[in-house]
Parts: structure tokens; sequence; C-alpha cells
């Protein structure tokens, strides 16, 4: 593995996260969270070399939604530019791969969208191929519990291994205040919940929420004067599948499990285990299940711990849920989580996702210190 | 950039209103198909795919390219989505050839697509907007103002805008894949009807159904072969805020520091010599003369001369749009990519019919959202 | 159902069904509230103090917040336009028509209104403007209680007053 440029984020804010915003538009709820990690950087705007926002039109209900963003990110004088029809996750990871051209050194990432607009199932409905998947009207819910019920029959999981991973999150989330859902709930309470789509029930389901979220990325000489403890970039690779559902082995994620081996391999890391936090984009308990199987953690295992932030079934902000995952382990990295702080935590794993059934996916392998010198 | 990166394959569907023979992921295929045999290459030797497009509404699927993940041959290979809006397909070929300079890919599928025969445009590109009187129907409605500024500004005379249309049929009859082939003449477009003064009907772009696909690659492949390659000198996206207080709409700022940037890169210094022949982003006639001074071609409020002397005609001193442009051709995605492919072409040799002779240094351009998205390169047969 | 479709299926027809309930924010609301009572507000730049309508949470241009709400004249100038002789989804104008950008007095930037009460031959960049409000009784506080905007007969602003300003 050849040497690349050591990368850093620097820089990680965002709004909690509600339902429903009553009170700003969605590039409102923006320009607070953009000052605010400057801010934290002790940097005004023009020190950014790049920026690169993720939004999607159908969330916003606006097509070229994304382009009054501009407006509230600085964007004067221009400034280099690029929007992904995507998760803000997605984003940082093309930030990366241009300050490995050495034609930037440092970039704003930004996340944003309201889903309290719209309807968020009929949105991630026409998601699906318009011939033969999405006129038969599956919804996030019923794919993922389509997912959900092939996994079971795989591997015997059952309910109650559902319930627990729930649990597990809403404990840890009760602690995490910018989450919308901040209530533990026991593995029982979440047993006796209705089913939403068998074999999921609703206490097993995210929050759909709304945020804003911004991180600052720096390079090696410039990381250092931004931020007091820098989260260094080990290793990162996306992949994709092809979306249909009835052409994958739903009871898997292949390309989580390959972009975690080329992340790994990049970061000089044997194992995801090896880590010693992780927060991971699954927003049912069989998605984090059948992630961890793709990593190759084991969830029930108290360390790594996984999702301390309490993962998006405390918190589902679309367009930023992936974002937010590797801020939590920016924060967890760098001193400033808190009462979730996980001890002597030093290497963490950062994943995000997109798509019916965890069609895409991406892996950050982060740490304290460089990963090249 | 780290290292020097190459067009080695290009591949675009013939432009048409409707293409009633191909669903989305046909159509996207075909062009998949077409570059990657341009490049002598297969499915297997792409290392990733970035794909963009334009407003998901045109198609009424959110996040297309989810779906035609598998006919784009993306199945365990990373890929993004770009959207710029109407810059989208240039700013997308960049994101490859980022890809491709960071030494961490070597082969890179770029495409970018509009299949809007299939979703309803006008709706789709200005829906009905909250707390906002809809006052103007289409694009053309909100630019034709600045249109008019410019004639007023710089004195220009009534028969250019026409001039340029015409010309742009012209070129596109040597342009087999061009959607509007038919010829026009100056009174033709002065007799078309006037839609939002000055814009007359045979000044605005068309709406079409098409794909066109790019394989990216290291100089290692590109010495390869098959084809003699399109190396990328330079390339750079920009944008800027669309409510600052005075801002220049008729020549904006981005696009004026984006194509600093993309030539000072190249070593440019002088465009108007030193440039063999431009595909810009021309969607209403007017923005022929805008564009010419926008990109330093010349001096401000001389754009419209250099139309009125035929200077940026087929064979003339700088040729624009030889391809016919987006007014004769305009799938809205990947429009900005067809101006970047086709500026490839000419430095391959491989412009056909429309080939500007001897063409050794070409500027691939294209604009989006309210004149704020600025995205280009600059590509030369040369190393 | 018992014969197979005589041809192949070509077109597959999908109506799309997405309700949208869009939020003005604090703003925009404050805005639109504003026009009831016959005024315009707009949002003053903490750093450079232009003003912006319809109010903007920050300048984009100075990036700083702009915080301060202030009210500006229903008048100001055309600085530039275009006429439209096609039908705009949603509205019932006669053709053609003028719709031009105005800078209202004292806004850094121009909206985009309507023009009415004169031939759309008789407009100019530089000309003068006031808005036409819905009579007293009929406005509710939304973007349709100024009807369109038409000359006020002072004589036109010079280029160099409107021209950045476009």
């Amino acid at each position: 593995m050849s040497t690349l440029r050591n990368v850093a984020i620097v820089g990680f804010a965002q709004l909690p996260v509600v339902a429903r915003d009553e009170h700003r538009i969605s590039t409102e709820m923006l320009y607070p969270v953009v000052r605010q990690a400057l801010a934290d950087c002790g940097v005004e705007r023009d020190a950014i070399d790049y920026q690169i926002g993720g939004s999607v039109d159908y969330m916003d209900g606006r097509p070229f939604g994304f382009v009054s963003a501009l407006d509230v990110m600085g964007s004067w004088p221009p400034r280099q530019d690029l929007h992904l029809e995507m998760d803000a996750a997605f984003c940082a990871y093309y930030a990366w791969l241009r300050m490995q051209t050495g034609d930037c050194d440092t970039a704003l990432v930004v996340g944003h969208g309201k889903t309290s607009e719209g309807d968020p199932d009929r949105v991630l409905n026409l998601q699906l191929d318009p011939y033969y998947q999405a006129p038969i009207g599956l919804d996030p819910t019923s794919s993922c519990a389509l997912q959900a019920s092939a996994y079971m029959a795989r591997t015997g999981a059952t309910d109650a291994d559902f319930a627990a991973i729930a649990a597990r999150n809403r404990a840890a989330g009760a602690r995490n205040p910018d989450n919308q859902v901040r209530s533990a709930a026991s593995a029982a309470e979440l047993q006796k919940t209705p089913w939403a789509v068998e074999p999921l029930r609703k206490g097993y389901l995210p929050p759909v929420g709304e945020s804003a979220t911004c991180m600052i990325l720096a390079a090696e000489g410039k990381a250092e004067k931004l931020c007091d403890r820098p989260v260094w970039i080990h290793g990162t690779d996306h992949r994709t599948e092809m979306q249909t559902l009835g052409a994958r082995d739903l009871s898997r994620s292949a390309s989580a499990k390959l972009a975690a081996e080329k992340a790994l391999a990049m970061a000089g890391l044997p194992r995801a285990s090896d880590a010693d936090v992780v927060e991971l984009y699954a927003t049912t308990p069989a998605e984090e299940l059948i992630v961890c199987e793709a990593l190759g953690l084991d969830a029930k295992a108290a360390r790594p711990v996984i999702n301390p932030s309490g993962g998006p079934l405390c918190a589902h902000p679309i367009m930023s849920t992936g974002l937010v995952r590797m801020g939590e382990i920016f924060r967890q990295l760098s001193g400033r989580a808190g009462d979730r702080a996980v001890a002597n935590a030093r290497r963490g794993i950062a994943h995000a996702m997109q798509g019916h059934c965890l069609q895409q996916n991406l892996v950050w392998v982060l740490g304290t210190e460089r990963r090249w010198s | 950039m780290k290292r020097p990166v190459a067009v080695v394959g290009v591949g675009q569907t013939h432009h048409t209103t409707r293409r009633s023979d191909v669903n989305i992921a046909g159509l996207v295929r075909e062009a998949v198909d077409l570059a990657l045999r341009d490049a002598g290459l297969e499915h297997k030797d792409i290392d990733a795919i970035v794909i963009g497009k334009a407003p998901d509404m045109l198609e009424g699927v959110a996040q297309p390219e989810q779906f035609l993940a598998g006919a784009v041959g993306a199945h365990l290979k990373p890929m993004l989505r770009v959207h710029t809006a109407g810059s989208v397909g240039a700013s997308t070929a960049l994101t490859a050839v980022t890809h491709v300079a960071s030494g961490l890919y070597d082969r890179v599928l770029t495409i970018a697509f509009e299949k809007q025969s299939e979703g309803n445009a006008m709706w789709a590109l200005s829906p009905n907007m909250p707390f906002v009187a809809p006052l103007v129907a289409g694009a053309g409605g909100f630019f034709a103002p600045y249109c008019r500024a410019y004639i007023v500004k710089t004195k220009c005379p009534p028969h250019i805008g026409p001039m340029v249309a015409a010309n742009a049929r012209d070129n596109a009859t040597r342009n087999e894949y061009a959607h509007l082939r038919e010829p026009m003449t100056v009174e033709d477009v002065m007799n078309s009807p006037m839609l939002w003064d000055p814009i007359r009907f045979g000044e605005t772009c068309p709406s079409s159904d098409g794909a066109i696909a790019m394989v990216v690659a290291s100089e290692a492949t590109a010495k390869k072969g098959p084809r003699k390659p399109a190396w990328i000198k330079s390339g750079y996206s920009y944008a800027e805020a669309m409510w600052v207080p005075g801002r220049d709409q008729v020549s904006p700022r981005a696009g004026r520091v984006c194509s600093q940037a993309v030539y000072d890169k190249a070593g440019i210094t002088d465009p108007w010599n030193q440039i063999d022949v431009a595909e810009i982003y021309v969607p209403f006639a007017w923005f022929e003369p805008m564009w010419l001074e926008n990109l330093g071609f010349c001096a401000v409020g001389e754009g419209w001369k250099i139309v009125d002397r035929g200077e940026q005609k087929f064979g003339a001193h700088l040729p624009i749009n030889p391809s016919g442009g987006v007014l004769c051709s305009n799938p809205i995605g990947a429009s900005g990519m067809i101006r970047l492919g086709e500026a490839a072409l000419q430095v391959m040799g491989r412009a056909g019919a429309h080939q500007v002779e001897g063409a050794k240094t070409a500027l691939g351009h294209a604009y989006g959202g309210g004149a704020q998205y600025f995205a280009m390169w600059i590509v030369s047969s040369e190393l | 159902m018992n014969e197979p479709p005589q041809e192949p299926v070509k077109y597959v027809e999908s109506k799309v069904y997405l309700p949208y309930d869009y939020i003005a924010g604090d703003y925009k609301a404050r805005y639109l509230a504003a026009l009831k009572d016959k005024r315009i507000l707009g949002s003053k730049c903490s750093q450079t103090g232009k003003v912006f309508v319809p109010p903007l949470i920050c300048s984009p241009e100075s990036f700083a917040p702009c915080t301060e709400f202030v009210d500006v004249p229903d008048r100001g100038v055309i600085t530039t336009f275009c006429t439209v002789n096609i039908p705009v989804i949603g509205r019932d104008i006669e053709l053609p028509y003028v719709a031009a950008s105005v800078a209202l007095d004292g806004a850094a930037i121009s909206i985009f209104a309507l023009i009415q009460e004169c031939k759309p031959a008789d407009v100019r960049m530089g000309m003068r403007v006031e808005a036409v409000w819905k009579p007293d009784g009929e406005r509710h506080g939304d973007h349709q209680d100024i009807l369109y905007f038409r000359p006020t007969g002072e004589p036109d602003e010079r280029p160099e007053s409107y021209l950045n300003r476009l």
C-alpha cells in the first residue's frame, strides 16, 4: 500500500436532530452549523479551499434544492465547489480524494435536507426502479423487513436478538443531547411494540428527523492548526451493489464487506474488531447485524463499542446520518464525546450507507495518530 | 493534479426528442457500451463509476443511479452521483478525473444522461414553489432579462442571436449525434415566435433524450491505446452565491475565476490564439457572445463582434460548438459532459465531419443554476 | 384475464404523487405577514448594512448574519426585464406581459415582479415603478398581496444607479 496524504477530520457541527424544525427552512438550518464548525476551528470561510454538499432534490421537494445552500456556505468570492445527490458522508469521501491530488488542503462538507416537509416513505419508494419494484409500493420499512426476514432465515436470528440490539442503541442514545429520541427502552418493552412490517417492530425503526451538518477536513500541515486533536483518516473505501432486490443475497452485504476489507487494508488494520469504537449507519437491528457480519464484528461483544451515540435508531436526519457517524467517531477520538465517551478510544470505524437493503456502503477507518509518516 | 489523466474513450447516443426503443437503463447502457468499446476496455477493467444528471424529477425516479448500478456495471465498485444543475455533466467528468489524478484509481467510467421525454420537463424544472408567485415558465424566462442587459450594455445588434442559432444548426449538419439538424437561416430565426423577449423560439435549445459516457484513465492505460488519447491539462468547477448584491449575471465572476484557473493550469495566456476549438454551453443563443467575453476570448463588449464577423464559425479562427452545441441537443444532465466529450473528440482527431482540422487544444465548458455553477476543462493532443 | 397481451408492453405510465408541506421559516413568514399591512420587510447585514428583500438569514456576500429587519419602500427601479409570450402554469396573466427585476429603493438585490398598466413596448430599464396592492381587507399576508408593479411616471434612473443591481 503506497503512502497517501494524511488527512484529518478537524471539526464537526450539527443541529440537534428534531422531527420538524418549525422555524427554519433547510438552508437556514445549515447556516449556523457552518458558522459553528468554522468557529470551532478558529478560522474564517476564506481559510477553506473546497466545499461540497450532499442533499437530494426529492427530499427537498424542490428541483435544484441545493443551489440555495450556496448562499449560506460563504460562496463569495466564488469557490471550488461540488454537490452530490448523496448522503454527506460520500461528499466527505470525495473531499478526501480531492486532497489526495494535492489540489486542496482543506474542505467544508455539508449535509442538509428537511425530511418533515415531504413524505420520506414515498420519496424513498421512488429510489426503486420504476418498472418492477417501485410500482409494487415498496417503502423503505418494507424493504428493510424483506432483508430482516432473509437474515433471520439464514442465521436463525430472533425477534429477541433484534430487541436486544435496539435496546442497546436506545440506552446509549439517552446520553447524546443531539438525538431526537433520548429515552432508554428495555428489550422487553421494545419487543412489545406492534409490528410495523413483520419482522420489524415499531420499536426497531429509526425516528426520521432533520438536521444540518458540517464537517471540516484538513490535510497534514493544516490540520494541526485547526484542531487540538485531529482525527486522522487511516483508510476508506465505498462500494455499491446492483439494486434489484431479488438478484442479491439480502441476508448479507457484499458491498459493506468489500468496502471494509479495502478500508482496513489501506489502514493497515488487520480486523475491524481491532478498533475501539464503531458507528454504523444501521436503521434497523437487522441492518446492524448484517453490517457487523460484513465487517467481521461481533454485535454482542463489549469491544469495540458499537454506536455509543445511539446510532440511527435514536436520530436519523436523512442526508446527514452518514456524516453524523463520522462526526461521532471524531468526537470520540478527539475527546469531545462528553458523557458517552468510550474510554481509551484510539481507533474507530465509521460506516455510511445509501439505498434499499444496504445497496451502497462506505467505510472509514480513523485514528488519533497519523497513518503515514 | 498528482498525475496525468487522459480521456481514452467516448460514446454517446443519437440525441432525439424521444428514445422510445430503450428504457432508461437501455439508454445509459448504450452510451456505456460505446465508450468501453471505444476505449478497448471491458467492465472488469473499470475501477469506479461517476454518474451525473440533472433534477431527478425529470424522469420521476429519485437517485436513479441506484437502480442503474447493475446496468452500468457498478456492482461491487465505487459509484458516486453528482448533481450541479446544468453544469452537472461537466462537473461529473471532472469528478472522474480527480479519481484518476489521485493515484487511487486507474480507469474510471463517467456517465451523464437525461431521458426527459419520460417525465414532464416543464414541471420538473419549474414546479409551483411555495411562497413565491410563479412568473415565468422555463429557464429562458429567467435568463432573458440578463440577455437583454447584455444587449443594452454592449449595443449588440438584434441579428446576433439569430446568427448564433443559424450557425449552430449549420454545425449540426456535420454532427450525426445532434438532435436538431435541419438548417435554419437568420431570417427563419428572426421570424420565429418571440418567447421571452429578447429570446426567440429559434434561439432556444430543444428537450432531448440522450446519454454520453467517457473513460478517463492514467497515463499507463492511455499510452496502451487503442485510441490516441485526449490529455486533460486542467479542469475546475466553481460556484457562487445567488443573491450577492451587484452580482454580474451577464458575466458571472465564477465563470471568470474558473476559466482563469483552467487557463493558468494549462499554461494558456492567450485563449483567443492558443485554443483551437471550444465547446461551450449555450442553451439560448445570446449566451454565445456573453460567454465569449466571460471566457476571456475577447474584451468586455466585444463578444458579439466575433459572431458578427463569423470568427466562431466552423473553419474560422476559433470554431465554437462545431457539434451544434446545446442549441441543437439538450439532454439536460448530459449536455455538460457532451461539451467536454466533444472537446476531447476534437483533439483526439475523432470528430468526424465536424473535426476542426489540426485541433490540438480544446476547451469544454458548462454552466448551471442562476449562472452560478461553472465547470470546464482544457484538453490537448499532447501530454 | 385469460389471453396473453397481443402487443409487447412498450410504456408504463406511472403517476407520481408526492405531498409536501413546506414551511416558510420565520424570516419569510414575517415578510409575508407584513405584506398584509402593506409593508415590505428586508433583513439587514450586520456587517455591511446592506438590505435583502425578501429577508435572508445571512448575507451571501459577507457571510455575516442578518438579524435586523427594516422596512423598505414599495417602489423602485426596473434593472432589467423580459417580455413573456408563453403562459406560466398556475396563473392567468394576459399575454404578452413584462417580468422584471425590480430593485426596491434601499434594497441591495432585486425581486422578480410582474409589470402592468403600461404597454410592454414602453417598459425600459431604469423605469421607476411602484407596487399595486390588493385592496384593504383583501390582503391575507401572502405573496399575492402585491398584485403587480406599475410605472410611477418619475424620470428614469441613470444606468450607473441600477446596472449594478441587476
